[in-house]
């Protein structure tokens, strides 16, 4: 052992002992218990209806980007709960703890949760917000919908796409096995050092934080390079770059922001690493480290990170606002300027994170300007969209209600986004709940934008709308409850009160934390509405079925092709001719998919490699946190073994003959729009040649699984 | 916009101030929605009835540097107003007038104007010039290793500043005046309207200086000295704590900032400096270890080993640490019944 560490090791089981399964705590228990329960039924379930061959060959070895989209959105949404979760034991926490009479439970002096556990409890409220839940619902959006913009068959890189998504679950499940076995981080989600250092942190908390943090990021860089790819390489014929659809656009820019930045991240990780596993002193407070070192790299990824996350929400919002008001995006060209410009700008502004660190005024006051030309992009998309609806025909359906309550909350979230960049008033809340109230805002964009787009892509990929009703629950549930509790919370930031308080002694706060414990049910009744708008949309599926254009209305390519869509998403490649292709096309007629004799659609393989090398990842990161070193030896062994095999499987794609397309073609269940006239597809379509090696067998002929269906997903 | 507007007006022949009233009445007649105001304003009222805003600090400065602060947010506030309330007013009126089946026109190509384009970039532009000119200035005057207004008053009142050093450990706050060679833990004494000055550091790991209504934050970081000034204008006891996380002791770490007229402040002194506990290098060490401040710990130090400061930050940045115990507070109520113990046992 190169550095000390407290606590017995064995060779065989590194630092796991009994112990550290936390038995004793009856909230861990309960949790266990239900989510043992849980996994146990789903098991069964998927035994007794016979549907483990279904789920392995549609699902789990999987490469159509579609279904990769949904898995990540069912990821995001698992995560999102657990966030939530965590939200209300914070928030409940710090309603009972105020005042040095508050009384204590379960081993707290006041409250029911000690340091301890709130620390882990808001750490990974931090990090499954950020990088397993709007990540992977941000992602797995992008997936489904940039190919299907720019008519494109799959990714760029359809392994490479299982492969992200394979190590971001990896990540997202070493979160919650910490729950169970061992603890997790306890000091904020960003790490500080040093106290993420081993005297400080002594316990392997913060070795899951590093390992989980590392998989996501890994997956995401992937999952950048493929989408940037993609978008460069695979655009249908005729769609020049000022054709492209806004949300491709905005997908473009944020994923340059994350192939640039995810690998500082890597770095700023594997050098803490490096401290806590070597005994290196990159960020300790001596032996020549600097703790301020971390600080900056952790920032330069960790700013540019939140353009990542809210860019594609405001592509989302730029495509459901023009398709509600029932004419095209105001300046298309300053929208696509205005991405770019925030995300150019997200590279200069990371020193505001921590203004409080004693910089020299003048470093301050460069950095404060540049955190404040933000707003100007910002601003300007916050026009468009009004000028948007301005003189158009707004339709107030669900996705759009959804998209607006994002432009509201912007509205919030980026005026007090402008007040924390003025230094000078950052010095006195920096650390307080004016901050954290401020990215709620902006988180909450990101969320309303998100349910907005499910709402809005959801015929596209399932073939039936969501209803609306419970939906719209659902939807002012939401408002009540962001209302009763971040009100508050920015009146708290106002108090001075700080972050990560696990008891508060000034009771003249008291009052404000029990309104946002009002807001807080809110919220749980939100999420009640959320379940019943699922279960309630699933059971009438069948009344709920959407054509193509499943509302009336869309401009852009995806609302051409089947809804659900196909798994070679189109039959015949679409020439692009106009911006708005589809609006287009509707209005000259030229709405016919039709044109001509189907041909053989070359398409990639199925392949559980990823999803073995997802387990692997994940058995390494075990093995890492609890430092089993013969573990770890034998999963990068088995890791390379498998990479190294993948890669002389020549079976990788195979044709889909033209009389199984045909037979889903005529199978698509669309209504062809009343209105449509049928017409010869205008400049030609481009067919896609199928450039086929003759079949060959895969030596991973094992992994290689038999061809999944062609149909769209199952409704 | 408004220009647009106007034309549009011509296009329907009403009047528009005609239809926003009339559309204004539709809404309030719809009873629905009033039953639904009331019943939420009821709520809002019942709840935040509760709150009072004597807890709101950061709105009730009381010294120079956080007067400043107040000023520049008022005004940075204020020049937002400008822009964030008419925006929110165009949104709402766009979205009511141009609702399916409202009174706007409908242009279905209509998505490019030139003039609108100049102006929704100019507005941003201009706010943010002038806000950042603002943002500058401000970060002169507050700047805590020399801020331009403290600087102002010492330049004409003359008088030497009352120099305080500051060391966090985990988790207390050790406040040494080296010019009076005492100590204080967890309470501060400052006179009122004379500049003190406070250089900062920090045993073990990150934390945050912060009295919120007196002076913002400045990091307190291990084996680093960093600066802050204030001057008090008004006697009173005012809150300070620690802003960054530091570790399972952070809620505790708060102290109280005494501000008094000159004469008790040397009477305090005096008092003070009759105190019979002392504070060596090696007294320090003991009292650096981990030790979470439930119910307050405010003890004076009569005569504290000089240098002392220094010799923190140069045993850290040689490597010395005082480490967390694994687990310190899954049981907290037991650690504290431990540290209790320890305490009997122990002195500096």
């Amino acid at each position: 052992m190169l550095v000390h560490l407290q606590g017995p090791w064995t060779p065989v089981l590194g630092r796991l002992t009994l112990q550290q399964i936390p038995y004793e705590n009856p909230i861990l228990l309960g949790t266990f218990t239900f989510v043992a329960v849980l996994a146990i039924a789903i098991l069964a379930a998927t035994t007794y209806f016979g549907k483990w061959e279904y789920l392995w060959r549609e699902w789990l070895t999987t490469v159509d980007h579609k279904k990769i989209g949904v898995m990540y959105c069912l990821l995001g949404l698992i995560m999102l709960f657990r966030g939530f979760i965590d939200a209300l034991m914070i928030r409940t926490q710090q309603a009972i703890a105020v005042g040095h009479e508050a009384p204590g439970y379960m081993g707290a002096v006041h409250g029911y949760l000690t340091p301890f556990h709130l620390g882990q409890i808001f750490t990974a409220h931090g990090l499954i917000m950020v990088v397993f839940a709007a990540t992977p619902l941000l992602v797995g959006i992008m997936n489904i919908i940039v190919p299907l913009q720019i008519g494109a068959r799959d990714m760029a890189y359809p392994y490479l796409n299982a492969l992200g998504l394979w190590l971001t679950t990896a990540g997202a499940a070493l979160v919650m096995v910490s729950l169970f076995i061992g603890n997790f981080a306890h000091g904020g989600w960003y790490g500080f050092v040093p106290y993420f250092e081993l005297p400080y942190s002594p316990g392997v908390g913060v070795d899951y934080w590093i390992w989980t943090f590392q998989l996501s990021a890994i997956g995401t860089s992937l999952g950048s390079i493929n989408l940037i790819a993609t978008i460069v390489k695979m655009r249908a014929p005729g769609m020049t770059w000022m054709r492209l659809p806004i949300f491709t656009w905005a997908s473009l820019s944020t994923n340059l922001i994350a192939l640039t930045s995810f690998p500082v991240l890597m770095v700023s990780l594997a050098l803490l690493a490096l401290d806590r596993y070597v005994g290196t002193h990159f960020y300790t407070a001596g032996m020549g480290g600097n703790l301020m070192l971390y600080s900056d790299l952790f920032w330069v990824w960790g700013h540019p990170e939140v353009y990542f996350l809210i860019l594609p929400a405001f592509g989302m919002m730029s495509e459901i606002i023009p398709t509600f008001s029932e004419k095209p995006l105001f300046g298309y060209a300053t929208m696509v300027i205005a991405s770019f410009a925030i995300g150019g700008v997200s590279w200069g502004v990371w020193l505001h994170h921590f203004f409080t660190m004693a910089a020299s005024p003048s470093v301050n006051s460069f950095y404060s300007v540049t955190t404040m030309l933000v707003g100007i992009p910002t601003g300007v998309k916050v026009f468009n969209w009004v000028f948007t609806m301005y003189r158009g025909r707004v339709r107030y359906e669900l996705p759009m209600l959804w998209a607006l309550l994002a432009l509201f909350l912007l509205l919030v979230g980026g005026m007090t986004g402008m007040m924390n960049a003025f230094a000078s008033s950052d010095y006195m809340w920096h650390n307080g709940l004016f901050v954290v109230a401020h990215f709620h805002m902006m988180v909450l964009v990101i969320a309303a934008s998100v349910f907005g787009a499910v709402e809005y892509w959801f015929p596209k990929v399932f073939g039936f709308k969501l209803e609306q009703k419970w939906g719209k629950w659902f939807f002012w549930f939401m408002i009540l409850g962001t209302g009763w509790t971040f009100v508050p919370m920015f009146l708290l930031g106002f108090a001075g009160m700080t972050r990560r308080l696990d008891y508060i002694p000034y009771m003249q706060w008291s009052p404000y934390l029990h309104v946002m414990l009002v807001g807080m049910v809110f919220y749980v009744l939100a999420v009640c509405f959320f379940v019943a708008h699922l279960y309630v949309s699933l059971r009438d599926r069948v009344s709920n079925r959407a054509g193509a254009d499943a509302w009336g209305t869309g401009r852009s390519l995806e609302w051409m092709t089947h809804s659900p869509v196909p798994a070679y998403n189109y039959a015949f490649i679409p020439h692009i001719n106009v911006l708005d292709e589809w609006a287009w096309r509707k209005e000259n007629g030229l709405t016919e998919l039709h044109a001509g004799d189907y041909e053989g659609i070359h398409m990639p393989k199925n392949t559980g490699i990823p999803l073995f090398l997802g387990m692997l990842f994940m058995g390494l990161g075990f093995a890492l946190i609890w430092r089993i070193w013969w573990l770890a030896l034998l999963c990068v062994a088995l890791i390379v073994g498998l990479i190294i095999l993948r890669s002389f499987d020549r079976d990788t794609d195979m044709t889909i003959p033209a009389h199984e397309v045909e037979r889903v073609e005529r199978g698509a269940r669309d209504e062809t729009p009343a209105t449509a006239r049928s017409a010869g597809m205008p400049g030609g379509a481009v067919t896609a040649h199928s450039a086929l090696r003759p079949g060959t067998d895969g030596i991973g002929g094992g992994t290689t699984s038999t061809n999944p269906s062609w149909a769209p997903m199952d409704r | 916009m408004e220009a647009a507007g106007a034309k549009e007006t011509r296009e329907d022949g009403s009047d528009i101030y005609t239809n926003v009233y009339l559309e204004v009445q539709v809404f309030i007649e719809n009873k629905r929605y009033e039953m639904c105001a009331k019943m939420l304003l009821s709520l809002a009222a019942l709840t935040l009835g509760g709150c009072s805003s004597d807890g709101l600090y950061l709105l009730k400065p009381e010294g120079l540097i956080s007067h400043t602060f107040y000023h520049y947010f008022i005004l940075d506030v204020v020049i937002m107003l400008f822009i964030i309330v008419p925006t929110t007013l165009l949104t709402i009126w766009a979205m009511w007038r141009y609702r399916k089946g409202g009174k706007g026109s409908y242009h279905p190509t209509w998505s490019h104007s030139s003039t609108i384009e100049i102006i929704v970039w100019g507005i941003p532009l201009v706010t943010v010039g002038i806000l950042s000119y603002l943002s500058v200035k401000a970060i002169y005057d507050v700047n805590p290793y020399n801020p331009g207004v403290i600087s102002k008053v010492q330049k004409a009142n003359g008088g030497d500043p009352v120099e305080v050093d500051v060391i966090a450990t985990d988790w207390r706050w050790l406040f040494i005046y080296p010019q009076q060679h005492i100590a204080s833990v967890n309470e501060l004494v400052v006179p009122v309207g004379v500049p003190v000055r406070f250089r900062l550091t920090s045993t073990s790991v990150m934390n945050d200086f912060l009295i919120p209504q007196l002076v913002g934050m400045i990091d307190v970081m291990p084996g680093m000295r960093t600066k802050q000034a204030l001057v008090a204008d008004k006697a009173g006891t005012y809150i300070g704590y620690s802003a960054d996380y530091s570790g399972a002791g952070l809620s505790w770490m708060h102290f109280q900032t005494r501000a008094v007229r000159m004469a008790q402040f040397a009477q305090w002194v005096k008092s003070a400096q009759q105190s019979p506990q002392h504070l060596s290098y090696a007294g320090f060490d003991r009292f650096a270890k981990p030790y979470i401040a439930v119910g307050g710990d405010r003890q004076i130090f009569g005569s504290v080993q000089p240098g002392l400061f220094d010799h923190v930050i140069d045993e850290v940045m040689r490597g010395k640490v005082w480490p967390t115990p694994m687990a310190m507070t899954e049981n907290m109520v037991n650690y504290m019944k431990k540290q209790r113990a320890e305490q009997k046992a122990g002195d500096y």
